[in-house]
């Protein structure tokens, strides 16, 4: 769901995804400095941290957290 | 420790999208110090980041008619654009397009060798490439000495004297406190979404709930998006399937009434409020030609490692569209910050308003065509950056007393200090309750606004003032949905002032237009803690000669009528 894997083998720490998420959903792991998703409910799987990640290391899944209500 | 960090500029722009940008590099042309504050990052974000598809340009060389263009903008935008501002745009579009081409932004040529796509006459839309309008943008405002700042949310504006000088924010990723101070500020954080489906979630209204705050007037806020790109329940945007919504069935497998490739202002809502619906998107009986189309746009606009690039449409299938996918969205450009000149000034000195939030209503009731987002947001920025430069140049530094900045600091942190209270997620879902479904925002009627109303009034007074954080994360998370709370009010009050039906603001109840008592429109700003709204008349001699018959000043048949 959401987010569903940050690879910390690939990770860089290169924060590209961290300052691209619109959501502010991924924070980077001080002691690891690696990527982690920390707040996988406000994620909208916009996928422009998958596309942003030089490393290929994150993988979004189109399902929300929460699902959200339409208009119709 | 967080920490606090003082800004002092000349121009502060809140927004780095198509219009911050534009704003940014025209105010730096005056030599002044320009920074743009974003609450992600400037020119990959918003709007601007999923705008894929094309941009007006007015060009007679090409075969613009401005006679024509003016016409088909009254007749669609239901006589209640302000032609002025219509004029403007249409007139400053080729220099916006000249200036996005010579940064970098990629316009695709047509089928037989020119960039003009001819689907839309009598406008002239080119379609972008890959690189879209964004990234080229803010590579040239980086070029020009504009400071950027990302991920920056600001929160709130600062005032003294009756001027606004500046504003407050914070990074969400650190906690950290920005103060900016500034000569003139320019409000351009685009639209509110409530954060429905479309991908845009981080744009929740913040720049006109920030004005209104400090006394700004809005408008028009009754006239809701009524786009209709495919989006599946969960929230898959189906590529770039825009040219194919000819294909979009009701359940019973019946074609929607999109004659007009552009004709979408509540169709499909019509068809679902008399029960047909779910609306099902009918690849299976798309011509061969048309899916070659699609897959031509999926090229020029999907980044091939996307996700998006992956959905092939010769696959074929029938598949679930969700409504409301960018619910609390404006037609574009009606809905916003009121100007009071032709270069965005606001009714606050010191405060300039651009792109999405600023209320040109230069399409009026409707827009007659894709591309128009982009290019009423390039030409405000553009005014707008000029404008607050004029406004800087002429103005002291500002002096901000203590206590304005403590007042701010208050909101600002308010939330991190409550320690009981309401999640904000929690009460997004309430208002996504009350306002989502179609028959409140869409098809309205009195009752149901009336109810919402109540409903929307309770966040604000009793949750929203309690609303809780647990870090700089959820705070962000606050201060959001506080502004959709507040945008959800906008759009209530406005759709019930507006006792008639025009362009996408249908009442179920006044199914008609109503001339010329509603040749106007709907303005609205805080006094003394109420919401006032009142109505502006439309100037006589825009309106459409009334001794017409109504069917022929009106081709557009609504529901009941
Ligand atoms: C799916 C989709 C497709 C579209 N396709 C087209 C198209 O093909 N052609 C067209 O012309 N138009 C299109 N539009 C409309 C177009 O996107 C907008 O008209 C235009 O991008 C608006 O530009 P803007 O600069 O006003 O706002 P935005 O581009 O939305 O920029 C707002 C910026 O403000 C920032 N921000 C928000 N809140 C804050 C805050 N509190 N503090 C600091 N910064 C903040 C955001 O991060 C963002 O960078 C489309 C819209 C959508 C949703
Ligand atoms: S973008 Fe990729 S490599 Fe860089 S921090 Fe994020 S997950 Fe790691
Ligand atoms: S998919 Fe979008 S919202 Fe989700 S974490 Fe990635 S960038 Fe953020």
């Amino acid at each position: 769901m959401a987010i569903e894997r940050i690879n910390p083998d690939l990770c860089n720490g290169c924060r590209l995804c961290i300052n691209s998420c619109p959501m502010d959903v991924i924070r980077l792991d001080e002691e690891s400095n690696k990527a982690v998703c920390k707040y996988p409910e406000d994620c909208m799987c916009c996928y422009i941290c998958e596309l942003e990640c030089p490393e290929d290391a994150i993988y979004v899944s189109p399902v929300r957290h929460v699902p959200l209500l339409v208009s119709w | 420790m967080p920490s606090e960090n003082v800004v002092e500029t000349d121009v502060l722009i809140v927004g780095g999208g198509i219009a911050g940008c534009f704003a940014a590099i025209k105010a730096r042309e005056h030599g002044l110090a320009v920074t743009i504050a974003d609450k992600t990052s400037a020119g990959n974000s918003g709007g601007t980041l999923v705008a894929g598809y094309g941009y007006v340009v007015f060009n007679p060389e090409w075969g613009h008619n401005l006679d024509d263009c003016m016409n088909a903008i009254n007749t669609k935008g239901e006589y209640i654009n302000n032609r002025e501002w219509t004029e403007i745009v249409l007139k400053d579009s080729w220099a916006t397009y000249e200036a996005l081409e010579s940064w970098g932004t990629e316009f695709v040529e047509g089928e037989d060798g020119t960039k003009s796509v001819k689907a839309y006459p009598p406008f002239g839309v080119v379609r972008m490439g890959l690189t879209r309008a964004g990234p080229p943008s803010r590579k040239q405002a980086v070029k020009s000495g504009v400071e950027i700042m990302d991920g920056i949310t600001v929160v709130e504006l600062l005032k003294q004297d009756g001027r606004v000088v500046g504003a407050i924010g914070f990074a969400p990723t650190t906690g950290d406190l920005y103060v900016f101070k500034a000569k003139a500020t320019v409000i351009s954080s685009g639209v509110n979404t409530f954060r429905s489906l479309g991908n845009i979630s981080n744009l929740t209204g913040d720049g006109e709930a920030m004005a209104y705050r400090a006394g700004a007037e809005i408008t028009s806020k009754e006239f809701p998006d009524t786009n209709a790109l495919p989006v599946d329940p969960s929230g898959s945007l189906f590529g770039e399937a825009f040219p194919l919504w000819r294909y979009h069935t009701d359940a019973e497998g019946n074609r929607l009434d999109l004659s007009d490739e552009y004709e979408l202002a509540l169709t499909q809502e019509f068809a679902v409020h008399a029960g047909r619906g779910p609306i099902i998107w009918d690849l299976d009986t798309a011509t061969s030609e048309d899916i070659e189309k699609m897959r031509q746009r999926q090229e020029h606009s999907v980044p091939p490692k996307s996700k998006w690039a992956a959905f092939d449409p010769g696959k074929r299938g029938k598949f679930r569209i969700a409504g409301g996918a960018w619910v609390g969205m404006q037609n574009s450009q009606t809905g916003g910050i009121w100007p009071i000149n032709t270069k965005c000034a606001t009714t606050l000195p010191g405060l300039y308003a651009a792109g999405e939030c600023c209320g040109t209503r230069y399409l009026g009731a409707y827009h007659p065509a894709p591309g128009f987002g982009l290019l009423g947001s390039a030409v405000t920025g553009t005014r707008a950056g000029i404008g607050a430069a004029e406004y800087a140049l002429q103005v002291e530094k500002p002096v901000i007393d203590g206590e304005e900045l403590a007042r701010a600091k208050r909101i600002l942190y308010a939330p991190v200090e409550r320690n009981s209270g309401f999640s904000p997620r929690w009460v997004t879902q309430i208002l996504h309750n009350t306002v989502v479904p179609y028959f409140i925002i869409y098809i309205k009627h009195e009752e149901r606004l009336k109810a919402a109303l109540t409903i929307v009034r309770f966040l604000n007074d009793h949750l929203v003032p309690k609303l809780t954080a647990k870090d700089s994360h959820e705070l962000r998370l606050a201060h959001d949905t506080k502004n959709m709370v507040l945008h959800a009010e906008m759009i209530l009050r406005c759709s019930l002032f507006r006792t008639e039906s025009r362009g996408v603001h249908y009442r179920e109840d006044y199914p008609r237009r109503d001339d010329p008592a509603w040749l106007a429109w709907v303005k609205l700003r805080e006094e003394n803690g109420e919401m006032k709204l009142w109505k502006e008349p439309v100037p006589k001699e825009w309106w459409p000669d009334l001794s017409k018959p109504y069917e022929e000043i009106y081709p557009r048949r609504l529901l009941g009528e």
